[in-house]
């Protein structure tokens, strides 16, 4: 993991070429040691399977750069884990990387979509759709209208994750805030308000999977990879019953559990994809921690934050950490796992749950780490 | 200005010519099923035979957002309605919602379709408004 946050004058694969080069040497590993590399790029793309130059690899055994947006992160670590135990590649690189922020240039500016002139894009930007905030905000509306859900049920996550990120040294924004900050805080797009949103960062994680065999030889304590599945309902921008409703959370949490052997009973940390308040509630719900529609009244109910007993977005996620897409729910992980979040850190962290999302809850991919290999 | 500029292409001529005539477009498959018009197969059965056929224009309010502009000085942020209509042949759009405040908006209210341009340069755009 490189610095994160507002860490400017950087390209992304400068970026992408320190992460990989601090992950091997965390692994106690050498970069010439790496014959699998998986590459994956954010806003400010930049990033490719040149990356191999970048770090001076020579032949690799697989290489390839994946885009399923948010959900890309976990869909790596399921794809290197799937080259190792089927000996396609022994020491996988999984990276993903991003640069948007500039100095003085504010972070919504910074991540916007550049509006397309011209055919379907082109005539979504003129009815006025343009990027993920007002997407995210009709879903939420839905799930609100629906179920009666509340701006300040929202408020709760986004207060519980700050102060998770008070503790995390890492994170970019540590100051406490209240639920009545949180209703004071503008509207982006009604009913989502700034504070309900996710920060905008710049930085590279990188995250290095092998056997269990060989990981057991290495310098830090191994992380198994105990279940995976994903989700893509299919549905972006097309008539979609359950949209803003149930996402592939509901598909994937499920049978990336059974495929561990768990239960979330079993669970002791859960790491959610947290681009919006709203998409942790509705995961929460769809993974079954609470029933659907009940997402609301669960979490206002002091289960979330340090004092809570849901040990969920425990490094302030992408709303009070950093925003580096899929990687900032996995790397979460797999500090928790290993046991070296310091203040912040849950006394059980056998069993973590993650959770990637992309596009606007398009794309689902869950995995489930654990500190012992079949635990249970 | 209520929309923005946008040009044809050869995937949108077709769309674009229905709006500049004041109607919207969806797809249709030999079955009967209807589309979103940037449909490239039916998504009922997956018929790649589709023709155009325009929608009535009524709608079904599914979700909405209020957008709010960047503050800037004293000046009262813009706001834009955005909404997603199910029209009544069954398919989704997403569009602006024109000529109201939103102030008491609710799933299932009734909208119809209008066409609106940024200027006489661009194309007509399908934007929503309470019927």
């Amino acid at each position: 993991m490189t610095a994160v946050g507002k860490v400017y004058g950087r390209p992304p694969a400068d970026f992408a070429a320190e992460a990989v080069r601090r992950a091997v040497a965390d692994a106690g590993l050498q970069v010439s040691h790496v014959d699998g590399l998986l590459t994956s790029s954010g806003v400010s793309g930049g990033i490719s399977v040149d990356l191999q130059r970048d770090l001076g690899l020579g032949e690799l055994r697989m290489l390839s750069h994946l885009q399923s947006y948010g959900a890309t992160a976990a869909t790596m670590i399921q794809v290197a884990a799937l080259a190792v135990t089927s000996g396609t590649a022994s020491v996988v690189a999984c990276v993903f990387a991003d640069s948007p922020l500039q100095p003085d240039v504010g972070a919504g500016a910074a991540y916007g979509t550049r509006r397309t002139a011209a055919g379907w894009w082109g005539l979504l930007g003129a009815s006025g759709v343009i990027g993920a905030n007002p997407m995210y905000a009709l879903a939420a509306r839905r799930h609100m209208a629906r179920y009666g859900t509340t701006t300040e049920q929202f408020g709760h996550i986004a207060v519980a994750q700050r102060a998770w990120a008070a503790l995390n040294p890492a994170a970019q924004q540590r100051a406490p805030i209240t639920l009545a900050d949180h209703q004071a805080s503008r509207w982006i797009c009604d009913p989502l308000r700034l504070l309900d949103c996710c920060l905008v960062s710049n930085g590279g994680i990188a995250v290095i999977v092998t056997t269990a065999e060989r990981a057991a030889g290495l310098a830090q304590p191994p992380v198994h990879v105990l279940g995976w599945s994903q989700s893509h309902p299919g549905q972006y921008l097309r008539r979609h019953p359950d949209f803003g409703l149930v996402t592939g959370a509901a598909t994937a949490g499920p049978a990336a559990l059974d495929m561990a052997g768990v239960t979330l009973a079993d669970v002791d940390v859960v790491e959610l994809y947290d681009c919006y308040t709203f998409t942790v509630l509705v995961t929460l719900e769809d993974y079954g921690f609470c029933a659907k529609g009940e997402g609301g009244p669960f979490v206002a109910s002091g289960v979330l934050g340090p004092a809570g007993k849901l040990r969920l977005n425990t490094g302030g996620g992408q709303l009070s950490g950093y925003y580096l897409w899929g990687m900032t729910p996995v790397a979460e992980a797999i500090i928790q796992a290993r046991g070296q979040g310091g203040e912040r850190q849950a006394d059980q962290h056998d069993i973590v749950l993650v959770s990637g999302n992309g596009g606007v809850l398009d794309h689902h991919a869950t995995l489930v780490l654990g500190s012992v290999a079949g635990a249970s | 200005m209520t929309v923005g500029p946008v040009a044809r292409d050869p995937a949108t001529a077709e769309f674009f010519n229905g709006t500049a005539a004041g109607r919207f477009l969806l797809r249709r498959c030999p079955a009967g099923h209807f589309s979103e018009p940037q449909a490239a197969a039916c998504t009922s059965c997956a018929s790649t035979d589709l023709g155009w056929a325009p929608a009535a224009g009524h709608a079904t309010l599914v979700s909405w957002t209020v957008v709010w502009g960047r503050p800037s000085g004293d000046a009262e942020p813009d706001r834009t309605i955005l909404v997603i209509g199910e029209l009544d042949e069954g398919p989704w759009w997403w569009s602006q919602l024109v000529d109201t405040d939103g102030a008491s908006l609710a799933v299932g209210q009734r909208l119809r379709l209008e066409f609106r341009r940024a200027d006489a340069e661009h194309e007509a755009v399908p934007v929503f408004a309470l019927a």
